[in-house]
């Protein structure tokens, strides 16, 4: 079954650790001190920390099963991987913000740093690990990985 | 800079914040991480700095910092040598004269007193006894706490006739020791009700209550009836397994207990019994405890109520005379005495009684064990030594210097991230243990900590079960008080005679 | 059985991912077009059309190379629809072939609406629906100096843009006083003139096109206030109809605002489902049927259609426009009824850095929103709309900046995070 990452935020510290493993992640070095002293522009986290103390939590794509962002998406770059999981194309998206009109989960962001298109940013569970970045450094395990139990 | 120097209320801190800026990336994880405001980000210079006067040393910065670009180092203030006054002394003067209050400090006396546990050896066989391997033999580390008959008959059937009085049965003889919902955060009591289910021990309320959420803890629990009677009801005292009545605390002997109003919430002014935001105190003793037999009464109220089902302990402190308090104790009616030592911990006591009132367990324990043999009433109680113990070898010297079993404290709250910065008193836990803070008790998760604490108890059994092996004893009853077992190394003979060991070597 | 889809743009391809998703390739699809091009993304024409993007560009496609052979599809692409036989169950096509279907898809769109008017026959009169039509205004572009745009919808002012920016001297001719009155109120929609006059647009509200003027080419345009604007082509844009002649020959059941289907996108004739711009939908926040021809909705509708026809029994239960736009430096996004009606509630807000949000309240649900700038939790209104949400207790968050799962209660929060609650 497809795992997501599950979000406790009983136990989220509020060390925003999760946003800058996933900037190195989705950086060119992936190395923590060269992304952030000469890399420019930074990768976009993509995950969020939401903080309203003592609540905080950090939030990500859902890889909805029913993801309407796939289905809104204006080109196709919204779309599925062979792991089940939503990425985007990042070569064909053209940054229409269709799947940002959609996403029931306000989880993805603009980079409009490209030279010509805009490009969707969101979070691809990290395909070069097992694991992805967030929930490995996650302190407290407040980001884990999990199976969704779906039930209305 | 955001913040200027007090000079009117200034003392040096105790610790320096280093802070490669070439490492630093400005995540400003440890700013939101410090719940002792020492670290700051300041944006129109895109750094950030530390303001080190406020650094407890807790090291929470340095865990978080994700580039390892933090350290925290010792404040060395280097003032002319004085044997007489010390920096300590000096700081001790101005806090008091700068602040007009006594200091109040936590955890365990930092003081450097002897530490007998490091002046023991254990034993092992070697040619006349054959050692035993925990991995392959069996190894039994159960023990029994409470009363136990002078004799045993048995019926025909085999089943004893003998009335055996309540029993706490432990798997280990390892007992987390009392810490109050109040001094310790919902998610840190969680954590040791686990850990004690999982490892079929105890843990101890302490005097604050039981929090709704920590009754389905009952079986592994005991409660503890302390001189405030916080939270002490029919319900409370018939969910535990075993009932401790609080005279005293080896971090503060003859002291009460302060919660300050601020940090009785909603949740807990419901565990405590008392209004909302009203102080919590603790008289310093129980006002109707004036004598043995007072509290033989007490004792038995606690019995009655309960039906005589589950032993009552009582707790003190080690003092002077603790082996005559003991065997008034034993006497009295309890089931066991916990004998706390100077070196316990504690959330808040001033600092003059932490660091200067009380014995060490180590002298206590083997005295108290002593008397108790010699009027001929060990049998009668049993002994929980509790103070400052460290490591499995201090457990297990413990039970070879007369214990039945020993509670921890301070070490469970290590295991679960406590670095000892002393600042409990202070309810701002950068750990989230010490605290009532719902952002700081955050930091606590109990599935890791329940996980933490039943690791550091497997481990340490172990560790005493491949002790006992070298000294070919396969059963912890039969090691405790067996002090032959031990020597000891660079002590002087007032000091060897009353643990009643002998000297290496002899 | 064989299932044929007439239409190869956004239902198509919604109803072939669907199909194919649960069919392991049993069912023969074949996919009908009129035009003879690759699913292509009809957002992009007016990028298309000023030349950011090319025909031969993957980003350009609506879906990526090779869908066709992946997904075994029999293309008849180039040849349109002429005639449905429900009885016979075939579909004729312009070539004179015959089809036989088991299931039918008809999803031929929309069609531009021009108004009957003095010269739209003429030469560089162009509409902006589809690539053949796009292809010629492309063709004639490099000669165009001057141009008049008719319709100052989503489409018109996005054309009006393009065109200014690459060049070509454009004039936006828009009937009402404001432009897209439809996803816009009055102030996104001064934002959005004064952006396009940035551009180098020309703006003119409240009055309309007469007559387009010309010998064989356009050579100008008469306004109905009387004025004459001079320009060498004129470009129509003021919205779709259903392209549902087809549909209404075949004797299928239509409405005003277009073919009628049931929540499972079944015509009246049961081998025959349809879905997209050529359908009346209902608009989950006016509770009316109406055309809404945005491309969400036709993929829903296009994927409901195909579960369908395997007998999935996946409801529609209604849509409501939406539409996310970027005109100059000016992002914004509007879902629902946005100019509403009297007794809702609105809460709007004009933040400091020229941001803008509104949202429209009716009977505690969300009925519509527009957010200028700040667009990027736009998302989490759409469902909010879309379940009818009760925001009674959280809308007076909505205009916060940092809006977000923070400010629902704590069990709404984590049922939803956790993918328990819809
Ligand atoms: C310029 C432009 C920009 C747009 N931008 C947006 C946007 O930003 N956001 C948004 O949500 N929506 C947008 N839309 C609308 C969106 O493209 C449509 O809602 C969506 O494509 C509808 O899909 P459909 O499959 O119903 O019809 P269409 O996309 O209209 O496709 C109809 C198909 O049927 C074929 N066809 C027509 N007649 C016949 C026939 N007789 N026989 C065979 N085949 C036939 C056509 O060739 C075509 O392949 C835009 C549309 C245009 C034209
Ligand atoms: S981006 Fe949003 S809509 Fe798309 S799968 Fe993720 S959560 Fe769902």
């Amino acid at each position: 079954m497809m795992k997501i990452i599950k979000v406790n935020e009983d136990v989220c510290v509020l060390c925003h650790l999760c946003e800058i493993a996933c900037i190195v992640e989705h950086s060119e070095s992936k190395d923590i001190l060269k992304v952030f002293k000469r890399e420019k522009p930074r990768p976009i986290a993509r995950c969020a920390v939401e903080e309203d103390k003592p609540l905080s939590f950090s939030l990500m794509c859902r890889h909805c099963d029913d993801a309407p962002c796939v289905k809104a998406c204006s080109n196709g770059s919204m779309h599925r991987d062979e792991r089940g999981y939503v990425v985007v194309d990042e070569e064909t998206c053209i940054g229409c913000w269709m799947c940002i009109m959609v996403c029931p989960y306000g989880v993805i962001r603009r980079d409009e740093r490209r030279q010509k298109w805009n490009l969707s940013t969101k979070c691809n569970m990290c395909p070069d690990r097992d694991i992805p970045a967030c929930v490995e450094v996650c302190p407290n395990e407040a980001l884990v990985l999990g199976d969704v139990v779906e039930c209305t | 800079m955001k913040w200027m120097k007090n000079l009117k209320t200034y003392i040096p801190g105790d610790f320096v914040v280093v802070r490669d800026d070439n490492k630093c990336i400005r995540c400003k994880a440890c700013v939101e991480q410090c719940s002792f405001e020492a670290n700051f980000y300041d944006d129109e210079e895109d750094r950030v700095w530390s303001w080190d006067g406020h650094c407890v040393g807790c090291q929470r910065c340095v865990y978080i910092c994700p580039t390892d670009a933090i350290r925290v180092e010792p404040r060395e203030e280097i003032y002319r040598h004085h044997e007489n006054w010390k920096i300590y002394h000096i700081k001790g003067i101005e806090k008091r004269a700068n602040f007009g209050g006594a200091p109040i400090v936590s955890m365990g006396t930092d003081k450097e007193y002897p530490i007998y546990w490091d002046h023991i050896l254990l034993n092992a066989s070697q040619v006349t006894n054959p050692a035993i391997d925990p991995l392959r033999e069996p190894m039994e580390l159960k023990t029994f706490i409470g009363r136990k008959p002078s004799v045993l008959e048995i019926k025909k059937s085999k089943y004893s006739k003998t009335k055996i009085p309540p029993q706490l049965e432990l798997e280990i003889p390892i007992m987390f020791s009392a810490m109050s919902y109040g001094a310790v955060s919902k998610n840190v009591i969680e954590a040791l009700g686990r850990a004690s289910e999982a490892m079929a021990t105890c843990f101890n309320s302490g005097e604050g209550g039981l929090y709704k959420e920590h009754y389905k803890f009952g079986n592994r629990l005991i409660v503890q009836v302390a001189s405030g009677r916080f939270g002490v009801h029919k319900d409370y005292l018939n969910i535990a397994s075993a009932i401790e009545i609080k005279i005293g605390q080896g971090a503060k002997p003859g002291i009460g207990g302060h919660l300050p109003g601020e940090k009785v919430s909603k949740e807990i002014s419901e565990t405590r019994m008392m209004p909302r935001g009203a102080d919590a105190i603790s008289p310093a003793p129980h006002h109707d405890i004036y004598s043995i037999e007072d509290l033989r009464q007490l004792i038995y109220a606690l019995k009655e109520a309960t039906r005589y089902r589950k032993p009552v302990i009582v707790k003190i402190a080690a003092v002077h005379n603790v082996a005559a308090i003991a065997s008034g104790i034993a006497r009295a009616g309890a089931d066991a005495i916990c004998i706390d030592g100077f070196k316990g911990g504690t959330g808040a006591s001033p600092q003059v009684i932490r660091d200067c009132v009380g014995i060490p367990l180590e002298l206590a324990l083997a005295s108290v064990d002593t008397r108790l043999r010699e009027e001929g009433i060990r049998n009668e109680v049993s002994l929980i030594a509790s103070g400052g113990t460290r490591c499995s070898t201090d457990v297990i010297k413990a039970i070879a210097l007369g214990a039945d079993a020993v509670y921890i404290g301070t070490a469970a709250l290590v295991a679960i991230g406590c670095h000892l910065c002393q600042q409990c008193q202070r309810g701002n836990c950068a750990w989230g243990i010490a605290t009532q803070d719902p952002f700081l008790s955050k930091r606590v998760n109990p599935d890791i900590a329940a996980e933490k604490l039943i690791n550091l108890l497997k481990v340490w059994s172990l560790e005493i079960k491949e002790m006992m092996g070298a000294m070919g004893i396969n059963s912890i009853e039969s090691l405790r008080g067996n002090r032959l077992a031990l020597r000891g190394v660079g002590l002087t003979d007032t000091d060897l005679n009353i643990l009643g060991i002998l000297p290496a070597g002899a | 059985m064989h299932i044929v889809i007439l239409g190869n743009s956004t239902v198509a391809v919604a109803a072939v991912e669907a199909i194919r998703s649960i069919d392991n390739m049993e069912n023969k699809i074949t996919v009908v077009s009129n035009e003879p091009f690759f699913t292509y993304s009809h957002p992009l024409l007016p990028n298309y059309l000023v030349g950011e993007v090319e025909e031969d560009e993957e980003k350009f496609s609506y879906r990526r190379k090779g869908f066709y052979e992946q997904n075994k599809l029999n293309t008849i692409l180039g040849d349109a629809a002429v005639f449905i036989d429900k009885n016979a169950k075939t579909v004729e096509l312009k070539s004179g072939k015959e089809i036989a279907y088991d299931r039918l898809i008809v999803a031929t769109g929309g069609i531009p609406i021009v108004p009957p008017m003095e010269g739209v026959n003429l030469e560089n009169v162009f509409t902006f629906t589809n690539l053949t039509e796009v292809k010629k205004f492309k063709t004639a572009l490099p000669n165009i100096k001057k141009c008049v745009v008719v319709g100052g919808g989503l489409i018109g002012t996005r054309l009006t843009e393009k065109l200014s920016i690459y060049g070509v001297e454009t004039y936006l001719i828009e009937l009402l006083e404001r432009l897209v009155v439809l996803a816009l109120d009055d102030y996104g929609a001064g934002l959005i003139r004064k952006e396009l006059e940035k551009a180098g647009g020309h703006i003119i509200t409240g009055d309309s096109v007469k007559s387009i003027l010309g010998e064989k080419k356009v050579c100008g345009v008469k306004l109905a206030s009387g004025k004459e604007i001079s320009c060498d082509a004129v470009a129509i844009a003021i919205g779709v109809r259903p392209n549902m002649d087809i549909a209404k020959n075949a004797g299928l059941e239509v409405g005003r605002g277009g073919v009628i289907t049931d929540e499972y996108m079944r015509t009246s004739d049961p081998n025959i489902f349809s879905g997209g711009d050529i359908v009346e939908t209902y608009d989950l926040t006016s509770n009316q049927r109406r055309s809404i021809p945005i491309l969400p909705i036709a993929y829903a509708q296009g994927e409901v259609a195909g579960l369908n026809i395997l007998n999935r029994e996946v409801k529609f239960k209604g849509g409501f426009p939406m539409n996310s736009m970027k005109i100059g430096g000016i992002e914004f996004i509007s879902m629902g009824t946005v100019n509403p009606e009297k007794d809702a509630e609105i809460i709007e807000r004009k933040y400091d850095n020229g941001d803008y949000k509104k949202f429209i309240i009716k009977n505690n649900c969300l009925s519509g929103a527009i957010f200028i700038g700040d667009i990027e939790k736009a998302g989490m209104f759409n469902w909010m709309i879309k379940e009818r949400f009760n925001v009674k207790r959280i809308k007076d968050y909505f205009l916060k900046e940092d809006f977000g799962w923070k400010y629902f209660d704590r069990d709404t929060r984590n049922l939803r995070i956790s993918r328990q609650l819809k």
